[in-house]
């Protein structure tokens, strides 16, 4: 009978002892697949730990990152993790501190695609969290789980006009049809595309221009990939060949090279992808901006 | 108006200066140099409408100051363009107001650049834009000092300097950015038109204690990027270009160090957020008198990012055919390229390709006779990851273009007629359904050429028609223009009138009517004034709130260039 009190003691102390704190976490469903950009962004993950009650006690946070059958393919390593000392009160945790990328090991593929990308593959996750002692790694706080999805978000790829390409001067000063594709993947809310143009002076490099120079179109589209653009003279290009001028008909047969100094005018154009409340797309891109991969195009009707 | 004062006397100044230095036997002075103002006006009615915005800066001053000296042993090429008003509307300098020195020489619309050159040896000072290669560095600006040597075979360069300055967010302000540092070098052999092989480095690493208001989201990086590029043009034409690169990239300098991910020491040591990424690009073909042809394949790692080209779009890999011929007497002139591009290459789920197709055929039948037919295909296409619909776009546009051409004694007639039919599929990734943009275009141009007047018109006629479901637009373009020399050819005097009426499914139409001209005037051998005005008036029907809406928009250019030299 001492016998059967003691381990029922022992139990007790062992529930009480890994139930001494509790956690909870909420985390986004689709998070951005650049895990190194989650510390960034607090809305991807916060991990909630409730206060000690009255006793000292400390901890580390454990974490496993998990395919949707189970095996894990991330996890923290304990024996270099950061130790913490529980609180009076909440302490709320972000994706800094639950997944520190410095103390985390990855395996097979993934750790190489993380160290390549910054990503993990594109796939369903679980992301597991717990508390454990710092000296012999018994649980302080019951495992919460949560699912997430990844998938690498791709930017709008500019169609037409595609790059270098020479437009017809009597079409282009009329209008100009833009083309590109869209957002991959679909988001949940419709995303908002911000077309702009610039022209590219004399002196200038496309990229100076397209950095430096006030848009002559800058309008949003919602919803479709194509816009018309009614040019109302603003690009004026080459209206009347000059005598002794060669007429090239057509000028989609020239390419950039064979026009002429003086003949033609250059512009630069991109999309920049935003979402509903404006803020730029993108996926641990340099510029973080949002904006396409920019393209040239060319007006021209004649060549010397 | 004192800027513009002090411009003009600037302006006479050094052009006194370049003829007396032109005197000099042994001393050439080459280039141009001249000022330019822009002016740009808009009038929106009625009052308080803002349906049309500002297309460009309402006042704009440009210089440009480019003339070469030339001694026998030196040559010294300045390179100044800069403008008073900044306009940028992406970067770190988007909405600034006032700049500081610093900020104004490393503005990208700005340009301070001397390259002295003593035979083999180039010091390059001031703004840059730098191009080493297509994997390394070529995209940015950077404001320092560095070197371009050529002796003999061997090729060395080195640059340092400063690709953007520190800018501090504020909200309504500019966008902001850590003050960037950057080296390039390369180290190679080449004999031009034969062989080259060189080995690239470029560096950037954001200063972290450059700002005290950091924009939000943006962390200070770190990047360097090592490639090797090869080079070689063989006998009868056949040419390979190869380059292969790794880039190192850190994405926020404030994680810690890591052992985790390899160091490239001392140029990058890795922390947390560092990513390691390889890119290879490939070309092989013939060029010729009659016949091109050419593969060229691109593939650039997910987590391949350079300073040097910051708008990269990674992870993908394209390859493309292209070729060229010419036939029958070269009377008939064919170019065309097909291939693919394949995005989110490592994500295998949403892998997302890209077909590209061109096509372009021109044909001189007769002496009257000529035609030219055009087809460009791209399709764009994604697995349907969670959706029930993987993405699909397709956009075809077929051209034709016949050309007919009759002359007499006193003209030479050119009637062209271009009809262009664009058809652009879209599929929804719900429901299925496929929806289709059509566009048509079908434009005439008359051009008659005096061959005893000097003047040139030319007329146009445009109709376009765009359908998609629920919406249809209708242009209709009549335009003509008019060029003409006056005053003993020292004026050259163009002028364009333009009319458009346009219709948005059944709202009633809108008018448009624009005029231009330009003037420009040979003031002497070296010295020419260009002058042009334009003016758009815009009215529209009943599409838009308040019915009636008009706008009235001009611009301005005067400028005066003056070339050195004789």
């Amino acid at each position: 009978m001492k016998k059967i009190f003691v381990l029922a003691f022992s139990l007790f102390l062992l529930q009480m002892s890994k139930g001494q704190l509790t956690i909870n976490f909420v985390m986004s469903a689709t998070p951005p697949s650049a895990i190194t950009s989650w510390n960034d962004k607090k809305e991807v993950l916060s991990l909630f730990v409730s206060p000690a009650q009255g006793i000292q006690l400390t901890y580390k946070i454990k974490t496993e990152i998990k395919l949707s059958d189970g095996t894990v393919i991330g996890r923290t390593d304990l024996a270099r993790a950061a130790t913490y000392t529980a609180a009076s009160t909440n302490t709320v945790y972000y994706a800094g501190d639950v997944i520190p990328l410095e103390n985390m090991i990855f395996t097979g593929k993934y750790k190489t695609g993380l160290e390549r990308t910054g990503k993990l593959l594109s796939d369903n996750y679980q992301l597991c969290v717990s508390l454990v002692r710092p000296t012999d790694y018994s649980p302080v706080a019951d495992e919460k789980c949560r699912s997430f999805y990844l998938a690498s978000l791709q930017l709008p790829i500019l169609i037409k006009p595609s790059n270098e390409e020479v437009l017809d001067a009597a079409v282009a000063n009329q209008v100009i049809i833009f083309r590109w594709s869209p957002v991959v993947p679909r988001q949940t809310l419709p995303v908002r595309y911000r077309l702009n143009v610039m022209e590219v002076l004399d002196h200038q490099s496309a990229m100076q221009a397209f950095r430096s120079n006030q848009p002559l179109l800058s309008t949003e589209i919602r919803g479709t990939t194509q816009y018309n653009w009614q040019v109302q003279g603003i690009i004026n290009c080459c209206s009347t060949p000059l005598p002794g001028d060669t007429i090239i008909v057509p000028i989609q047969s020239a390419s950039p090279a064979t026009l002429a100094a003086g003949s033609f005018k250059k512009y630069v154009w991109t999309i920049q992808t935003l979402d509903q409340q404006g803020r730029a797309l993108g996926d641990g891109n340099i510029n973080g901006d949002g904006v396409s991969e920019p393209a040239i195009f060319y007006v021209s009707k004649h060549s010397k | 108006m004192r800027k513009k004062n002090q411009s003009l006397v600037l302006l006479m100044l050094l052009s006194t200066m370049a003829s007396a230095q032109t005197t000099a036997p042994k001393i050439k002075v080459s280039g141009t140099m001249g000022v330019n103002y822009e002016g740009y006006g808009l009038n929106r009615n009625p009052a308080g409408w803002t349906g049309f915005s500002q297309r460009k800066p309402w006042n704009q001053v440009r210089f440009n100051f480019q003339p070469t000296i030339t001694t026998p042993k030196w040559s010294l090429p300045f390179n100044f363009n800069f403008a008073t008003t900044p306009t940028n509307a992406f970067g770190p300098f988007a909405n600034i107001g006032k700049q500081n020195i610093g900020q104004y020489i490393s503005n990208p619309m700005n340009n301070f650049a001397v390259n002295p050159t003593y035979k083999w040896a180039e010091i390059q000072l001031g703004t840059q834009y730098l191009n080493y290669s297509n994997l390394s560095t070529g995209d940015i600006g950077i404001f320092g000092a560095g070197v371009d040597l050529k002796p003999g075979k061997f090729r060395v360069k080195f640059f340092k300097g400063i690709s953007q300055q520190g800018i501090n967010f504020f909200s309504g302000g500019p966008n902001g950015s850590y003050k960037r540092k950057n080296w390039m070098a390369q180290l190679g052999v080449e004999r031009e038109g034969k062989y080259e092989l060189s080995f690239n480095f470029a560096k950037g690493k954001d200063d972290v204690n450059s700002i005290t208001s950091p924009p939000p989201g943006l962390k200070a990086q770190e990047g360097f990027t090592l490639s090797m590029v090869t080079k070689i043009n063989f006998t009868k034409g056949w040419y390979m270009n190869v380059e292969g690169a790794q880039s190192l990239y850190t994405k926020d300098l404030a994680q810690p160090l890591t052992n985790l991910i390899k160091s490239f020491k001392p140029f990058l040591e890795a922390r947390s957020s560092t990513v390691k990424d390889y890119a290879g690009e490939g070309m092989i073909g013939r060029k010729s008198k009659d016949f091109d042809i050419g593969l060229k394949v691109k593939y650039l790692g997910a987590g391949f990012q350079t300073v040097g080209y910051p708008f990269l779009q990674p992870d993908r890999i394209d390859y493309t055919v292209n070729t060229r011929f010419n036939a029958f007497k070269n009377k008939t002139n064919v170019t065309a390229s097909i291939g693919q591009r394949v995005n989110n290459v490592s994500n295998t789920s949403l892998r997302a390709k890209q077909f590209i197709g061109n096509l372009n055929w021109f044909s001189q039948i007769d002496d009257h006779w000529s035609v030219n037919i055009n087809y460009n295909n791209f399709g764009f296409q994604s697995n349907s990851g969670i959706n029930p619909y993987g993405i699909k776009n397709v956009s075809n546009d077929l051209g034709i273009n016949p050309t007919y051409t009759w002359s007499n004694e006193k003209m030479i007639h050119l009637l062209s007629l271009s009809y262009n039919y664009s058809k652009y599929d879209e599929r929804d990734v719900l429901t299925g359904l496929i929806t289709s943009n059509n566009t048509h275009t079908a434009l005439l141009t008359y051009v008659p050429t005096y061959l005893q007047k000097d003047m040139t018109p030319d007329f146009t006629v445009m109709y376009f028609l765009n359908k998609l479901p629920g919406f249809k637009t209708t242009l209709l373009t009549l335009s003509s223009g008019l060029s003409m020399p006056a005053a003993k050819k020292k004026l050259q005097l163009r002028g364009q009138l333009q009319y458009t009426f346009s219709k948005n499914n059944s709202f009633t139409g809108n008018n448009n009517f624009i005029a231009s001209c330009s003037i420009d005037c040979k003031m002497n051998k070296k010295l020419t004034w260009t002058n042009y005005l334009a003016t758009n008036y815009f009215k529209y029907g009943n599409e838009i709130i308040p019915n009636g809406a008009n706008y009235l928009e001009s611009n301005f250019r005067t400028g005066l260039q003056y070339r050195f030299g004789k």
